[in-house]
């Protein structure tokens, strides 16, 4: 089985760790690469490059493993201190900046830097199968072949007029394939180009073999996926160059953005490919690869993965890795920062299988058991540390690192859920909210300062609405006194305008207009022709407070009227605790004339109330019928006007009930 | 026979926005035609030649409009980065525009690839013109350089490096093929003449120039730059004369309406702005949804048309006379005026006889009640919906003569529910009005006099009564703080005015 780890510069670099798929490497938003046990499902180690936000990690590659011993990584793990460095696990790191590191999974450490190269950002990392070299492809259109037993370059040419956007060294590592648009296939003996196939139209992000079959044996394949390209190619390296063409396509759902497969070395064999889209989707595919196919191929099973809210959310899935024996994948899956890792059975008599599983606790529960070592490196004084500006960015970073300090002192903490996390970044934003109330009114006046004197100045119908709503007083205050002298008197000569309408929105504009005599006093005072300028408004309102008097009056006349009304109202409703009342102090009493004069009053209302009863019972069902009629046609009212004042009684009282 | 005096309906001023004759002009155009175009709109220019296409210039391409299409009738497409400032030839037959890959591009109207490439300048061209002889072209760009080009043989003929900052608009004399004018960032303005290959005159506009305009007399150039518009006179040697302050943001774009009478102005603030070119006052003002990078109008103001920074060309096309006809049609059609005038201008001749017939008095409906003495129904008719809502003053100058009368009780009294709360709803609308007030007040007073024995009977009249409290309530209360406002500005006033009263109350007080 292959297993160099390809990496797709878009999304986030993911890669297994080749044959026993122990670990992922991953480099995630906040420029930190993780190193995750895929057994234990835990972090194994977390390393920060020094230049992690200005040169952010676009490729990884891991190195290829060595022969020499079985499962080199757990003999590491076992007696770390004293291990030589040549049986390093190694792990190529491509950056935008141009520059290869080289990181040692063994001293959880820097290995070297591959630096001085490339003037544009590395897009591809290849190790080279048996030798220690090390292939890089770079926008500045260049190949680069270091050697890395003396950390220089041992050969650079320019591979394409494009940048070149992916790289794949062939197993037997005679033959090198560079992409841009073009595909390459160059002789590594020679540097020379050997085969060139055209088919792409936008920048090739996935290059693989397929096969491992020599080239002149008409069995040579590879694959190849572009960037927004729902297709997967296969080409085939044909004996007598006549390879123009793809020979097998497979759909996708969207760009294919992390590829595993298994090779076939013979015919019989057939190649098994496992490719996670940008969706989040896999696609796993089963194919014998002898020649031409016409039709597109179509994944012989698909997996989703989905969340167990009550409205489940697709959980997106990073990467995939075909397991040894047919059925089983490796699947990583949720967030970047925290990936979760499964080993899966897949049905694959099923098309569409789709997973639900709960990523939050089984977050918490994975980070509850303690992780062996992580090491955040030194940063010396010569590079550059740039803090992010969003404060969402820094809240993840910071929450990590407690964890991390946390997990070396070897208390068994746990770490914060993700839902907790959200949580308290909500907790603030409240709390910021809540302390703000000092300073949003005079960020508010300030704004409607700038935006009065706009409107004015372009008189602004829409601006100047929307200021003069506010009935806050200390907003009014202060927009006011910020308002700069010249557009004082245009102001004062709004408001003159607007004055003169509804009293309803007037009252506002009298705040305003009181706020601008206040503040502006000694500059209105000091105009020369004020009276001249006041005087419409002086006017106006003289006139309009002409009526004053009277309309007082008026105000008192009718407030009286309504308040025996609603006193009437009231007693009518009351009507018998009024009577009892009355008769209890009747018979106290002594005086004769006082007590008939009191009988009379209420006898008189029980009366009437009574005659109204009367009326009603007798009307009542007319007047049921009425009532609908009203609502439909007012004219018709006349005719029945005799009914309409007991109507009117009878709806009054239903009312006060 | 005393004949029948009509009630004197009073004339109130009006209040608001006074309808002038440009207001009137101005808003004559039909609703906007919006199309999207692929990004901001920075330039609009209108062929000098019928039937007057514009080009739209916008992100890469260049796209000419019929005068009434809605699709492009024309597109230039070949353009390597963002297109500038498409415009016509004085002939209408040439188009030249700048890029912001530094290439000057002259394209023929008919055909589709540029005609001639004008290479030279070192940065994005912003400014591109024709000389009046049609044979030169002006380029200015933003490397501070403006370049002279001859067309046939595409040469470069002079460049001019005085100023100091990107050059972002230019103009070219009509009159005369050797005098051009460019504005630049570095806030001057220059007048260059390529005789004498230096500039012949600066002015200093205190802000990055944005447009140009020269007037057809070219006696007067407007500018445009910040939140101003200036107008220089550039026969007294580039003297500022007028500089206007009508905007909040920066003006973009100038143009000249089309007999010059009235100068238009558009800025990122949304508004265009009309002036008055005789006294500088904005006469009109036109809101737009964003903000405005350019703006055209058709000879004889036939279509507006407005592009924006959200990448939207507005149209506004003008209404046809047919169409303004349509609406006054749609009215009631009334006799011409010589039927009124026939026979009236007739003189009789001495000797004729002359048979005196009786004028007919038109009345108006509540002319006609009141001349009857129907009092009731009078005011009836003066309360009919259209009346109330529309022309109040009728209402109110009925109830104005029924008072006089002294039948206004009468009048008011013996309503129904209906009636009254119709009433009681013309008083809610016009009560506080200040030129209704004196005569409505004391005629609600009656009102309540009349109508108090039976408040409370119908909840129709009673809600009708409790909003009329509710707004006298806040009239009061508005009222109040008017007279404390009317306090203070007669403190105002007082400390204003010079003391002239000290010396009188000296002498005052010196005689007791």
């Amino acid at each position: 089985m292959a297993a160099d780890g390809g990496s797709s510069s878009l999304g986030l670099p993911c890669v297994f760790s080749p044959k026993s798929r122990q670990y992922l490497a991953l480099c995630a938003q906040d420029g930190r690469l993780r190193i995750w046990n895929t057994d234990s499902k835990t972090l194994h180690q977390e390393y920060v490059p020094s230049a992690h936000l200005s040169a952010t990690c676009t490729c990884i590659a891991w190195g290829p493993c060595r022969t020499v011993k079985e499962g080199p990584q757990r003999k590491k793990r076992k007696s770390e201190a004293g291990q030589p460095e040549e049986r390093a696990d190694l792990l190529a790191m491509g950056t935008a900046a141009g520059s290869v590191l080289i990181y040692s999974t063994a001293k959880g450490a820097l290995h070297c830097t591959l630096d001085g190269g490339h003037s544009g950002g590395v897009n591809s990392v290849q190790w080279h199968p048996e030798d220690s070299l090390l292939y890089s492809g770079s926008a500045d259109t260049h190949i680069i072949e270091w050697d890395l037993q003396t950390g220089k370059t041992r050969c650079k040419w320019k591979a394409d007029r494009a940048a070149v956007t992916s790289l794949c060294v062939s197993p037997d590592g005679k033959l090198l394939l560079s992409a841009g648009h073009i595909i390459k296939m160059w002789d590594l003996e020679t540097k020379e180009i050997y085969r060139k196939f055209t088919g792409h139209s936008t920048a090739v992000r996935t290059l693989r073999f397929a096969t491992t079959r020599p080239p002149d044996s008409n069995g040579l394949y590879f694959l190849s996926g572009a960037e927004h390209d729902r297709l997967l190619s296969v080409w085939q390296v044909r004996e007598d160059g006549n390879d123009k063409n793809s020979v097998v396509s497979f759909t996708l759902t969207d760009e294919p953005q992390h590829i595993d497969l298994s090779t076939s070395t013979s015919k019989e064999e057939a190649v098994r490919l496992a490719v996670v889209c940008k969706d989040g989707q896999l696609h796993l595919f089963e194919h014998f690869l002898n020649g031409p196919c016409k039709k597109p191929l179509s994944p012989s099973c698909s997996v989703q993965m989905a969340g167990t809210q009550d409205s489940p959310v697709p959980v997106p899935l990073l990467a995939a890795a075909l397991g040894t024996d047919t059925g089983t994948v490796l699947l990583a899956y949720g967030n970047h920062l925290q990936p979760v890792m499964e080993r899966v059975e897949i049905n694959t008599a099923e098309r569409h299988i789709c997973l639900t599983r709960d990523v939050q606790t089984t977050l918490s529960l994975s980070m509850e058991t303690a992780v062996s070592k992580v090491k955040t490196p030194i940063v010396n004084a010569k590079s550059r540390v740039l803090v992010p500006g969003l404060p969402g960015h820094q809240a993840p970073i910071k929450g990590t690192s407690q964890g991390s300090e946390k997990r070396k002192k070897g208390t068994d903490t746990k770490e914060m859920s993700i839902e907790e996390r959200l949580g308290e970044i909500d907790l603030s934003t409240v709390s910021s909210v809540k302390g703000a109330p000092k300073g949003t009114p005079s960020l508010q006046t300030d704004n409607f300062a700038v935006l009065l004197v706009q409107g004015l100045e372009s008189s602004d119908a829409g601006i100047l609405n929307k200021v003069f709503q506010t009935r806050k007083d200390a907003v009014i205050k202060k927009t006011v006194s910020r308002l700069p002298l010249p557009a004082v008197l245009p102001l004062v000569e709004e408001i003159t305008k607007r004055l003169q309408g509804h009293p309803f929105t007037a009252v506002l504009m009298v705040r305003w207009l009181k706020a601008v005599l206040m503040h502006h006093t000694s500059y209105l005072s000091s105009l020369p022709d004020l009276v001249t300028q006041l005087g419409v408004l002086y006017h106006m309102i003289e006139s309009r407070v002409r009526m004053f008097h009277k309309l007082t009056k008026l105000h008192g006349k009718l407030y009286l009227l309504m308040t025996q009304v609603a006193t009437s109202d009231s007693s009518n409703t009351v009507t018998d605790v009024d009577h009892t009342a009355k008769l209890v102090y009747e018979e106290e009493s002594s005086d004769e004339d006082e007590a008939s004069g009191d009988e009379g009053l209420p006898d008189d209302n029980s009366d009437n109330w009574e005659e109204e009863e009367v009326m009603e019972e007798t009307m009542e069902q007319d007047m049921e019928g009425q009532a609908d009629e009203e609502e439909e046609d007012q004219d018709s009212r006349t005719e029945s006007k005799a009914n309409g004042e007991e109507d009117m009684e009878h709806e009054n009282e239903s009312e006060e009930e | 026979m005393a004949s029948f005096k009509p009630t004197k309906i009073q004339v109130y001023p009006k209040l608001g926005e006074k309808v002038t004759q440009d207001t009137l002009y101005w808003k004559n155009y039909k609703a906007p035609v919006q199309i999207k175009e692929f990004g901001a709109v920075t330039n609009i220019d209108f062929s000098p030649v019928a039937p007057h296409n514009y080009a739209v210039t916008a992100f890469t391409r260049i796209h000419i409009y019929g005068p009434f299409s809605q699709e492009p009738v024309k597109s230039f497409t070949r353009f390597k980065d963002t297109a500038y400032c498409g415009r016509f030839r004085s002939d209408g037959q040439l188009l030249v525009a700048g890029c912001e890959d530094s290439v000057v591009r002259l394209f023929d109207v008919s055909g589709k690839v540029a005609l001639r490439m004008f290479k030279g300048h070192t940065k994005a061209v912003r400014v591109t013109d024709f000389t009046s002889d049609r044979y030169h072209i002006l380029t200015g760009s933003d490397d501070y350089t403006c370049r002279l080009w001859d067309i046939p043989n595409s040469t470069e003929l002079t460049s001019y490096q005085e100023h100091t900052d990107y050059i972002r608009c230019g103009i070219t004399s009509k009159l005369n093929r050797d005098l051009f004018i460019t504005g630049s960032y570095d806030h001057t303005l220059k007048l260059f003449d390529a005789r004498v290959n230096k500039s012949v005159m600066t002015m200093d506009h205190g802000q990055p120039v944005e447009s140009l305009l020269l007037y057809p007399s070219e006696g007067l150039l407007v500018s445009a730059g910040g939140r101003y518009v200036k107008v220089w006179d550039l026969l007294k040697g580039g003297q500022p004369l007028v500089s206007l302050k009508n905007h909040h943001k920066t003006v973009t774009c100038l143009c000249l309406s089309s007999n010059g009478q009235r100068l238009l102005s558009a800025s990122l603030d949304r508004h265009v702005k009309v002036y008055n070119t005789t006294n500088y006052k904005v006469v009109h003002n036109f809101d737009y949804a964003a903000s405005i990078l350019s703006l055209g109008l058709a000879p004889d103001d036939e279509s507006i048309v407005v592009g924006m920074t959200n990448g939207i060309l507005s149209i506004k096309h003008r209404k046809s006379s047919e169409e303004t006809k349509e609406i006054s049609g749609q009215q009631k059609r009334r006799p011409a005026y010589r039927v009124f005038v026939k026979g009236k201008n007739y003189v009789p001749k001495q000797d004729d006889y002359l048979v005196s017939k009786p004028v007919k008095q038109h009345l108006a409906k509540y002319d006609k009640q009141l001349k009857r003495f129907n009092v009731s129904k009078a005011l009836d008719t003066a309360l009919e919906t259209w009346t109330r809502f529309r022309k109040p003053e009728i209402t109110v100058a009925v109830i104005k003569e029924l008072d006089r009368r002294g039948t206004l009780k009468n009048a008011l009294a013996g309503r129904d529910e209906r009636g009254l709360s119709q009433l009681l709803n013309f008083l809610v609308g016009n009560l506080v009005d200040p030129r209704f007030a004196p005569v409505l007040v004391p005629a609600t007073e009656m009102i309540l006099d009349i109508y108090q024995s039976v408040i409370g009977q119908s909840p129709v009249v009673d809600v009708q009564l409790q909003r009329l409290q509710d707004l006298l309530e806040r009239e009061i209360g508005y009222q109040q703080d008017l007279l404390e406002v009317l306090g203070m500005l007669d403190t105002m006033f007082t400390s204003s005015l010079p003391r002239k009263e000290v010396p009188c109350s000296e002498t005052f007080y010196r005689r007791f």
